[in-house]
Formats: structure tokens, C-alpha cells, sequence
């Protein structure tokens, strides 16, 4: 009995720790992963971009092997196109200011 | 008094979030935990990508949190320092966390769509250019509020030049260690925050603070004033046109250490201290000579802590995005506002209890608004055993270190937007460094020629403006959905008549200044700068009441997803 109610306060201590690094990892290094997730993304859109930019209209002759990569660019191309064709404007840029208040 | 107070902060808190927001959430907005948000329909790994809501709530809150709740409540607290409290609880509780909240639900509702897109489809096409226009002059406001701040008033001060030199060296470490050198996150934390410290510990030795004595002397009072803003535009200059990862990220990185552990120092001395008003009167008048009448001046002097229109900027764009389950919406932009009248409640107190009296708050204020922060702070580290002459530096430090991070992204921002606007008439602004340069040397001239508590009023007048704006888009958004809008309609006309009377109210006291010959060029700027946002809200105001008579009878639109 008493061991499971020290079990459970364990648990619960664990629990509160848990949410406490997941704050803090929101607090200090999330922009840092942002920021490199932004930045591998741009690269990949433009990668995409002169491989497969006629999908979108771009007059690319696709090359024997940019077809070689089309299996592997398949499962992203739903994604690419939402991304580089969405309409966006500076406000997009808000997010970047932070402590403004 | 100190603990009575922060009873009533924990009280608001308690019956704001856990029972009027919570009844908000459940019965109008209804969230599904099971709907699809748009971070995970559209998930692209970069701007949608659904995250935990402790994650994002940490986010959220260093997003929205800094020198903003700081400097208001010390400026309101000239009318007493109950005005100025019930403004920060019940400003969060009807109308703060409301904006917050519902600036995530509605981008999450509509696929995605930012502020500018929703002020184009709810309202009208030129609500978005209209929006952009307030964006840049609030963004101009900041650097002439904060700029004159640090570059006139702090970094003179000899203790604050060499600690802030450690803080931005040790975040150019941080960004080396991290992205080239393939360091742990931990061991880089603990050298450049104990380095940065111990930098900060050092700028107010005298061996170190001297050297700075001597160049103050040797520039004199007039060779001060443009001599140090012209530090902070450099700084400003570099955090804007190097590479992110290179200067601003791991700058603000270590900057945040710096600042959380000060703010965690100064609120145990606070518990530890908790220390009495003294004869710091709860009120002091209708109306404060220099600043204007309580209403409205107050209502714009408190923005962020209480209601900022720059959250809702934020929340749409970047929060909204990564939402991963609907109910998360409440918790994360509802939360971290609250959070956010806390730390406006404990500036307040610093302006009060920590200052021991009315004269000691006078007498710190009239040295530099931000200064009276920094003094309280100390006096609440000196009750944990921090020497009083370090706290202080540490204060000045932490204040800087907090507005430049701040200022260097708005003016990589402001770059932007001047390519974006006239880039096409102008090719120059194109150009990275032309852009920055325009936006710093525009600052400049605003810190040198504009008068504080003027420029700080019309900033927190064009953030309010944002926020009645952005509570006007989710009142017609709302409607369209035929859901009951009440609880966000009469915020906006609260906020949209308080500002448009503020603005009006500075800008005749602004224009009188000028042809007074007092501070003409400052004056003449201020004076147009209120014109033009008065403007734009009138037209705001006028497209925003056709938009809210289409929606009265219109059929509702079904919510995407």
C-alpha cells in the first residue's frame, strides 16, 4: 500500500518535471530547432524547385535523373506544393519578433 | 501589501483563467480534441508542425514577454499604483487573454491564414496594407522607445558598456559552439551564461567601470547623446544583416539565461522581503502632468501585461501553426497572457514596495523610467544576499540586454518591409545593409529628436490599435460562424475608442509642443506619426463596420476543417 502511494508521487513528481523541461525547451532551444527546421526547408523547396518545377509550371525538361529521384520526392511533392505556392505576407514575419510585447 | 497584491494577481488568475476563459472555451468555441488542426493537415515540417502545449506554451510566453509589461506598469504607476493594477488584472481578464486566445482559434480554424490574410478575406483588401502601415510605425516606435532608452540612459551608465560586450560575445560563443563546433547544449550554456556573469560582475568593478567614467568625460553631455545610440545602432545594424544563427539566435539565447534568472532572484527576495508600499499613494489623481488624463492615457500606457496588439501578430503566424489538438488553444495563448499580467504585476511591485516609498519611486523614475526596474530588482536580489551594487548593474544589464535583443529583430524586420513596400520604386532597398541603415538611421532621428513618454504612449497607442483591429477580425469571424461575439465586440469598441481619444489627445499635445518651440522636430514627428494612425483606424473603423452589417446577414459559413 504505502509503496504504491510513493510510487504514485514518484510518478507524479516525474509527470511535473516532464511538463517543467518541456516548458523550458519551449523557452530557450525550440527557436534554435525552428530555425534549422526553416532553414532545411527553404533548401529543400528550392532543391525541389529546379528538379521538379515543372509540376507547377516551371518550363524544367526533366532530365533522366531528376526521374531517377522522383521516388523519393513523391511522398514530399504534396507537402512542396502547398508550401511554395501559399500566399504570404510580412505578417507571416511576426512570429521572428519575439519580447515585443 | 506585497503579498495582498499578488493574492489579487493569483485571484484574477484563478477566476479569470479557470472560469471565465474555461467557460468561453467550452460553450462558444467548442474545441474537438480529435479535429485536425492545420499543423497536422498541412504539416510541411517547417512553419505547420503540431507541438506539445508545454512546448508552446514556453514559446508562447517568451514570444510575448519582455521589456513591454516591464516599462508600462512603472510609467502608470505616476496615478498610483491601484489604477495601474486593476488595469493589468482586469485588462487581462475581459479583454487580454480573450485576443490571445482567440488569435490562435481563428487562424487554426482558417486553415492557417495569418492576421494579414484574415484582415484581407473578413474585412477588406486594404485592412492588410493598413495593417502593415501600423506594423512599421509601431516597429519605428519601439526603436525610439527602446533606443532612447538604452542608448540615452543606459549604456552611458559606466557599469552597463562591458557587461553587455560579455553578454553579446558570449552569445556569438554560443552560436559557434553550437552550429560549428557540434557542442553539447548544456556544457555551451554553462560556459557562455557563468562567462557572461562573471563579464557583468566585472563591467561594475571600478578597475573596468572607470575606463568608461573616463570616455563619458571625455565626450561630455552633448557628445553622450549621440555617441552612445550610435553604439546601439551598430549593434542593431549587426544583429540585422548577419545570419540569424550567427548573432540573434544564440545572443537571445544566452540573453534569456541572464534574464530568467534574474527574474527567478528578484521574485524570491520579493517573497523572501515582501516588503510594504510605504506612503506610495493607491491614487494620486485624474491626470499626471507630462503624461494626460487617467482615461485614456493609462489604458495605452499598460499594453502588453494587460492587452498588446503585437500578440495577436504572433499567435497567428507562429502558434497557430503548430496547435496540435484544438483544446491546446486555451492553455498556451490564454495561459501565457495571464503569465504575463504576473510579470506586470511584479514590475509594478518593483515601482512600489521595492522602491520603500512615493519620493524614492520619484526620485529613481525622473533618473530613467526603466532605471526604477532595475533599482527595485536589486533591492529584491539584495534580500537573497546579492550585493546591492551588483544587483543594480545586473538590473541595467538585464533591462539592455532585453531591449536590444528585441531591437535588432524588429529592424531585420523593418528591412523586410521596406523591400517589400518600396522595393520596386527604390531597387536600393533591396539591398540588405541599404535596408537596414534606412530603419536604423530613421530610428536615430526618433531617438534623438522625440520626447520619451510621448513616443511610448503613441507605441502602445499603435499596439492597442493592432489589438482592437485584430478583436474586430475574430468579432466578425465569429459572426460568420453565428457564434455569440459579445465577449469579444465591446473589447474592441473599448479598445478602438480608448485609442483613437489617446492617440488624439498626444498628438495636439504634440502639435501645441512644437509650435511652443519645444522639441520642434521630435514634437512635428510624434504629431504626424498619431495623424496617420488616426487615419488608418478611421478607416479601419468604417470597413470594419460594413464587414461586421454583412455578417449580421449573412448565412454562417462553415469553419475549415
Amino acid at each position: 500500500m504505502q509503496t504504491s502511494a510513493r510510487e504514485r508521487i514518484r510518478e507524479k513528481i516525474r509527470h511535473v518535471a516532464h511538463i517543467a523541461g518541456e516548458i523550458l525547451y519551449g523557452m530557450t532551444v525550440f527557436d534554435w530547432v525552428r530555425g534549422a527546421r526553416r532553414q532545411r526547408g527553404e533548401i529543400e523547396r528550392l532543391f525541389i524547385l529546379i528538379t521538379f518545377g515543372d509540376i507547377i509550371g516551371l518550363p524544367i525538361l526533366p532530365p533522366y535523373y531528376t526521374l531517377r529521384l522522383l521516388p523519393y520526392v513523391v511522398p514530399v511533392l504534396n507537402r512542396w506544393k502547398r508550401s511554395l505556392l501559399r500566399e504570404r505576407d510580412l505578417t507571416d514575419l511576426a512570429e521572428l519578433i519575439e519580447g515585443v510585447g | 501589501m506585497t503579498i495582498l497584491v499578488l493574492i489579487l494577481a493569483a485571484a484574477g488568475l484563478a477566476v479569470g483563467y479557470g472560469l471565465y476563459a474555461r467557460t468561453i472555451d467550452k460553450n462558444i468555441i467548442q474545441p474537438d480534441p480529435k479535429k485536425a488542426t492545420p499543423a497536422k493537415m498541412y504539416m510541411d515540417g517547417v512553419d505547420f508542425t503540431p507541438a506539445s502545449k508545454n512546448v508552446l506554451f514556453g514559446y508562447q510566453f517568451k514570444s510575448i514577454a519582455a521589456l513591454g509589461p516591464i516599462g508600462g506598469p512603472i510609467v502608470a504607476a505616476q496615478w498610483g499604483w491601484l489604477p495601474a493594477l486593476l488595469w493589468i488584472i482586469l485588462g487581462t481578464f475581459f479583454i487580454g487573454w480573450v485576443q490571445d486566445y482567440a488569435s490562435i482559434v481563428v487562424p487554426m480554424r482558417s486553415e492557417g491564414d495569418t492576421f494579414g490574410a484574415l484582415s484581407y478575406k473578413l474585412i477588406s483588401p486594404r485592412a492588410r496594407s493598413i495593417l502593415l502601415v501600423f506594423i512599421y510605425l509601431y516597429l519605428l516606435l519601439i526603436m525610439g522607445a527602446f533606443g532612447k532608452v538604452i542608448g540615452q540612459i543606459f549604456l552611458p551608465k559606466p557599469v552597463v558598456p562591458f557587461g553587455i560586450l560579455s553578454v553579446i560575445l558570449m552569445g556569438l560563443l554560443a552560436g559557434q559552439m553550437t552550429y560549428k563546433w557540434k557542442q553539447d547544449i548544456i556544457l555551451t550554456t554553462v560556459i557562455t551564461v557563468v562567462v557572461a556573469f562573471f563579464g557583468i560582475w566585472l563591467g561594475q568593478t571600478s578597475a573596468i567601470s572607470g575606463i568608461f567614467d573616463g570616455l563619458n568625460n571625455a565626450l561630455g553631455a552633448n557628445g553622450q547623446k549621440y555617441f552612445w545610440p550610435i553604439i546601439f545602432a551598430i549593434i542593431c545594424y549587426l544583429g540585422a544583416v548577419l545570419p540569424i544563427w550567427r548573432w540573434a539566435q544564440p545572443t537571445n539565447y544566452v540573453s534569456f539565461w541572464i534574464i530568467a534568472l534574474g527574474m527567478l532572484g528578484g521574485v524570491i527576495g520579493m517573497i523572501v522581503w515582501h516588503p510594504s508600499f510605504g506612503d506610495f499613494p493607491a491614487f494620486t489623481g485624474w491626470t499626471v502632468p507630462g503624461l494626460g488624463p487617467l482615461w485614456p492615457i493609462l489604458f495605452v500606457t499598460i499594453a502588453c501585461g494587460a492587452i498588446s496588439g503585437w500578440h495577436s501578430l504572433v499567435s497567428s503566424s507562429g502558434t497557430a501553426r503548430q496547435i496540435e489538438r484544438e483544446t491546446d488553444a486555451l492553455p498556451v495563448g490564454g495561459g501565457a497572457m495571464w503569465m504575463e499580467m504576473v510579470l506586470a504585476t511584479i514590475s509594478l511591485l518593483t515601482a512600489t514596495a521595492a522602491m520603500g516609498g512615493w519620493e524614492a519611486y520619484k526620485e529613481a523614475f525622473a533618473g530613467g523610467k526603466f532605471g526604477v526596474f532595475a533599482s527595485g530588482l536589486a533591492a529584491f536580489l539584495n534580500h537573497i544576499g546579492i550585493p546591492t551594487a551588483f544587483g543594480t548593474a545586473y538590473g541595467l544589464v538585464f533591462l539592455t540586454i532585453m531591449g536590444l535583443t528585441i531591437c535588432y529583430l524588429v529592424v531585420r524586420f523593418m528591412r523586410v518591409a521596406s523591400a517589400e513596400f518600396l522595393g520596386d520604386a527604390i531597387p536600393a532597398l533591396k539591398n540588405v545593409h541599404v535596408g537596414a541603415i534606412v530603419a536604423l538611421v530613421l530610428s536615430l532621428i526618433v531617438i534623438w529628436t522625440g520626447v520619451w513618454q510621448t513616443i511610448w504612449v503613441l507605441f502602445g497607442g499603435a499596439n492597442q490599435m493592432m489589438a482592437s483591429l485584430a478583436l474586430l477580425i475574430i468579432t466578425i469571424w465569429l459572426m460568420s460562424q453565428k457564434k455569440p461575439a459579445a465577449w469579444t465586440f465591446w473589447p474592441f469598441v473599448f479598445m478602438y475608442v480608448t485609442t483613437i481619444v489617446a492617440l488624439g489627445y498626444k498628438g495636439v499635445h504634440a502639435f501645441q509642443a512644437a509650435f511652443a518651440g519645444t522639441n520642434v522636430t521630435g514634437n512635428i514627428i510624434a504629431g504626424v506619426i498619431a495623424v496617420v494612425l488616426i487615419v488608418c483606424a478611421g478607416i479601419l473603423g468604417y470597413d470594419g463596420v460594413q464587414a461586421l452589417s454583412r455578417q449580421r446577414g449573412a448565412a454562417p459559413v462553415k469553419d475549415t476543417p
